[in-house]
């Protein structure tokens, strides 16, 4: 008895898995990127005009994407890593160059968001979005003006501080107040980070990368150290919450579109790009996401509301700067992070 | 009473198996040794690699990794998620073994959707269930707001980020499955055996600790197994409710997968996470079927 | 087996067990609304106007119009009771026919099979994740609901398995024996006698694999390809731009659905016995 239903239950399994299999035919493009990242209504728009059907397969963080890309299993034909891992995955040859004679509205990009340190040449990727780390202050609590990461972390301000779960960045912020550059990550500056780092983790009330804004808008903290993004959606949602880059520096991210080694419809991933690039539909991924959108020509169709958001265009006009490619460094934080929690 | 008792192992009128014993077997053992053992062949291969700077593993032969894992601050984590574990568990036997035992002395027709009643707060999604428990604990949340307006306290209580809120959402994330399996031991009980020992003079309480609990004990020991064990690992509640302050054993790991990028540390650390847990196990089992 | 509950003995109970049973019930009450409480909320909250649902701005039914819309959450919702019905039918064969076999037979490896099954409990998801993923792409599995099924299960059948097995415990060997010398092969025993008496057990295992599988997030990750994503993948995504509450409408009205369905299929069972 048992036996029949384990192989009928079999029997089913591959069914569905072949029949899975069989439909993939070269009208797909195979995509991995950012959950929440692609709103449907661009999937649906391409797929319209170009009779690609778009598997768009998600991920939560970028080491989770390097984790799944790394060891297989399905042929991704477009991912969307940020900046650092991408220019991990250019080192370790897994990106393909790009052919540009099929990415005509490449020109629609701002200059800035060109060439940076992860992609020198711009051989591999494209910027998708971008957006910074900075402070976030609910103004109707806190009256004293907050315009860097020392006035953050200062003691009066005890369990009222949010922060990104997220090592590097707190050891970013801490090589910031000691004057080094924020790459500069090495076994001397992460000794000299640690009794700073040590005092801060006492005043932080919780750690939180997914959604840092809820417990601010909650009101269950006042100040935070957050990604753009999410300081942008409380700015949409109450005007008191206001975005500061730190005046000690400012890092900033990008999320890039880049084609891996083993793709297996190229051309559809420059379609897909080139379909990004396009002005309006730029603009719809702007209206559901405000990060800050390198296309200039989309930039165009924003509205002066969108524009006005501190946190998706920062009035601030000095250079940011971008996380390199650790190496092996990153464990040391892990390390030194997990060691400081621990002793809470 | 006995020892904690793996339920199985003492049944005296096991037999040996014949044909049809290991053919029947045999799906389940080719289960294990597909989806559990070479798994864990693989991670303890890797266990012994090194890693390349984007945190591909490169075989070769090195102890590094176990050498770091019995570092101080390692042992710390693990004993603090067992101790969260463990009151929890604590806590769901004293919390669900009368709910149990009450939905199995309902009639028939009442107990099958009193325990799917159980179940079904759980069916949804468990991010959107903690974001409601957020509601409740925040500051000017439900609870507080209850709390104030019945004049209990006059400043909201900061519940919210603490252990305590860590221990809330945990026996509520585990509770069902402490009731479940004691119910399915409870069930078979006969209201009759409580009443004669009811007759014979034994109180309530007599009743309960010589004749409920014993007959019951394989119920508890299965869901003691089935909280305490997973909840050892659990971290997305400790993250959620108790703001990331501590790390949980579960963090650690999945931190040398994802962003230290040492997959052979993270290998190293499970294969001693889930060795203790074997051996540990191992011994609670023979000495149960020793007892005896 | 006795007969579950005597129904003359449940009307006589002496004073003290009438006592305690009315404790026990009153607990029973208060426990359920602790089960409850937030389920409540998530309900109040899917009125809410407010997209990122953190805080209450103002009533609307909106979001109910819209979950019906969304083909992508619809789809997870759909991927997320494929692959949970599916373990759950696996998990609880094999977890029963496993917990039985355990019992019945004194295997050489009894104790290390023992301990096997309770490994994939202990297993740190991601670890359990990677390495099935691994193993899938040595073997050139595709990706897809097979793989994803085939890791819930190995984590999910040790709870059935656990749950039957507490039950067996002082089952009454005569129950089978009886069956056999009546003439009944060993199969036909388990089935028509072992597997009545284990009901409420596989009902129990059953239900927590279930609630498991629907649950599962980083196996799920590391094994599924885009057609196969469940619903806790979408939505621990959605929590950067905000959990809007069309997810708790759509809890509202799953629990809504299973509940009626429950009533509805005791209606069908009460109009056929008519």
């Amino acid at each position: 008895m048992s036996t029949r239903i384990v192989r009928s239950l079999v029997g089913a399994f591959l069914a569905l898995t072949f029949s899975l299999a069989a439909s993939a035919a070269s009208k797909e493009l195979n995509l991995f990127a950012w959950s929440e990242y692609v709103p449907q209504s661009v999937l649906d728009g391409f797929t319209k005009s170009t009779g690609i059907k778009v598997n768009y397969e998600t991920f939560a963080s970028g080491e989770e994407m390097l984790a799944k890309l790394l060891a297989g299993g399905t042929a991704y034909d477009l991912i969307q890593p940020p900046d650092y891992i991408a220019e991990a995955l250019i080192k370790n040859k897994l990106l393909v160059p790009l052919d540009y004679k099929k990415l005509p509205r490449f020109k629609n990009l701002l200059p800035a968001f060109l060439k940076m340190p992860h992609d020198p040449e711009q051989k591999y990727t494209i910027p998708y979005m971008a957006s910074t780390v900075g402070i976030v202050v609910n103004s109707e609590r806190v009256k004293e003006p907050v315009t860097g990461i020392k006035d953050l972390f200062s003691p009066k301000y005890k369990g009222r501080i949010v922060t990104v779960d997220d090592g590097r960045e707190l050891v970013t912020a801490a090589l910031y107040v000691l004057g080094y550059p924020l790459n500069d990550i090495n076994a001397k500056n992460l000794k000299e980070a640690r009794p700073l780092l040590a005092q801060w983790i006492k005043l932080i009330k919780l750690f939180d990368s997914d959604s840092p804004k809820t417990a601010l808008l909650n009101g269950d903290v006042d100040l935070g150290y957050v990604w753009g993004g999410e300081a942008a959606l409380l700015w949409n949602e109450n005007k008191k919450f206001i975005y500061v880059l730190p005046k000690e520096g400012a890092h900033q991210f990008v999320d890039v579109l880049a084609v891996p080694k083993g793709a297996k419809n190229s051309d559809a991933a420059h379609a897909f790009i080139d379909y990004l690039l396009r002005p309006e539909v730029s603009k719809i991924i702007s209206d559901e996401f405000p990060y800050t959108n390198p296309n200039g020509e989309a930039r165009k169709l924003l509205s002066p509301e969108q524009l006005a958001n501190p946190a998706s265009y920062p009035k601030d006009t000095r250079k940011l700067d971008t996380f390199r490619h650790l190496g092996d460094s990153g464990a040391m934080i892990d390390e030194l992070i997990t060691d400081l929690k621990n002793a809470k | 009473m006995q020892a904690l008792a793996i339920p199985d192992a003492e049944n005296l009128h096991a037999r040996r198996p014949r044909l049809w014993g290991w053919v029947l077997l045999a799906p389940l053992v080719a289960w294990l040794v597909a989806f559990v053992v070479v798994p864990m062949v693989i991670l303890f291969g890797y266990s012994f690699c090194t890693r390349d700077d984007l945190g591909r593993v490169v075989f070769s032969f090195t102890l590094e990794n176990y050498g770091r894992v019995f570092d101080p601050i390692y042992l710390r984590i693990l004993g603090r998620s067992i101790g969260f574990a463990a009151v929890t568990t604590v806590l769901c036997v004293a919390i669900g073994y009368p709910v149990a035992w009450y939905i199995a002395r309902q009639p028939e027709r009442i107990r099958d959707k009193l325990l799917l009643l159980v179940m079904i707060p759980f069916w949804t999604s468990f991010l959107i269930r903690t974001y409601a428990w957020i509601a409740i604990l925040k500051n000017e949340g439900l609870l507080n707001g209850m709390l104030q307006y019945v004049g209990l306290i006059s400043a909201p209580l900061p519940l919210l980020y603490t252990p305590a809120a860590v221990l809330i959402g945990l026996v509520y994330a585990y509770l069902p499955f402490m009731i479940l399996p004691i119910y399915g031991s409870a069930e078979k009980l006969d209201n009759a055996l409580v009443e004669a020992a009811h007759d014979l003079g034994a109180g309530p309480m007599r009743a309960f600790s010589e004749v409920i609990i014993p007959l019951t004990w394989p119920g508890i020991t299965a869901g003691m197994l089935l909280v305490f064990v997973p909840a050892i690992g659990m971290f997305a509640i400790t993250d959620l409710m108790g703001g990331a302050q501590v790390p949980m054993i579960g963090n650690v790991i999945q931190n040398q997968f994802f962003r230290a990028r040492n997959a052979p540390f993270g290998a190293a650390l499970g294969v001693v996470f889930t060795l203790m847990f074997v051996l540990a196990y191992a011994l609670v089992h023979r000495r149960a079927s020793r007892t005896r | 087996m006795p007969t579950p509950v005597s129904s003359s003995s449940r009307f006589q109970l002496p004073s003290g067990l009438k006592l305690m049973n009315a404790a026990l019930g009153g607990w029973t009450v208060l426990v359920f609304a602790f089960l409850y409480l937030p389920i409540a909320v998530l309900v109040i909250y899917s009125f809410n106007t407010s997209r990122l649902n953190i805080v209450w701005e103002g009533f609307t039914f909106d979001w109910y119009a819209r979950v019906w819309q969304d083909t992508r959450l619809m789809r997870a919702l759909q991927n997320s009771l494929i692959v949970a019905t599916v373990t759950t039918t696996a998990s609880v064969v094999i977890g029963t026919v496993g917990a039985w076999l355990l019992h019945r037979y004194r295997y050489r490896f009894s104790h290390a099979i023992q301990t096997l099954i309770a490994v994939p409990m202990i297993m740190p998801e991601i670890v359990m994740g990677i390495s099935l993923l691994i193993f899938f792409t040595t073997l050139s599995v595709e990706l897809g609901f097979f793989t994803v099924i085939v890791a819930h299960t190995t984590f999910c059948f040790p709870f059935v398995l656990v749950a039957v097995q507490a039950r067996l415990h002082g089952l009454d060997p005569s129950l089978e024996e009886a069956a056999l010398d009546l003439g009944a092969t060993p199969i036909r025993a388990f089935w028509l006698v072992i597997v009545p008496c284990l009901k409420p057990a596989i009902l129990s295992g059953g239900l927590m694999a279930f609630t498991l599988s629907m649950d599962e997030l980083i196996v799920t990750f590391f094994t599924s390809s885009a057609q196969s994503a469940t619903l806790p993948l979408l939505v621990f995504g959605m929590a950067k731009v905000g959990l809007n509450p069309m997810l708790n409408a759509l809890s509202a009205l799953f629990i809504l659905a299973t509940v009626a369905f429950v009533l509805f299929t005791e209606h069908l069972r009460r109009m056929s016995r008519r």
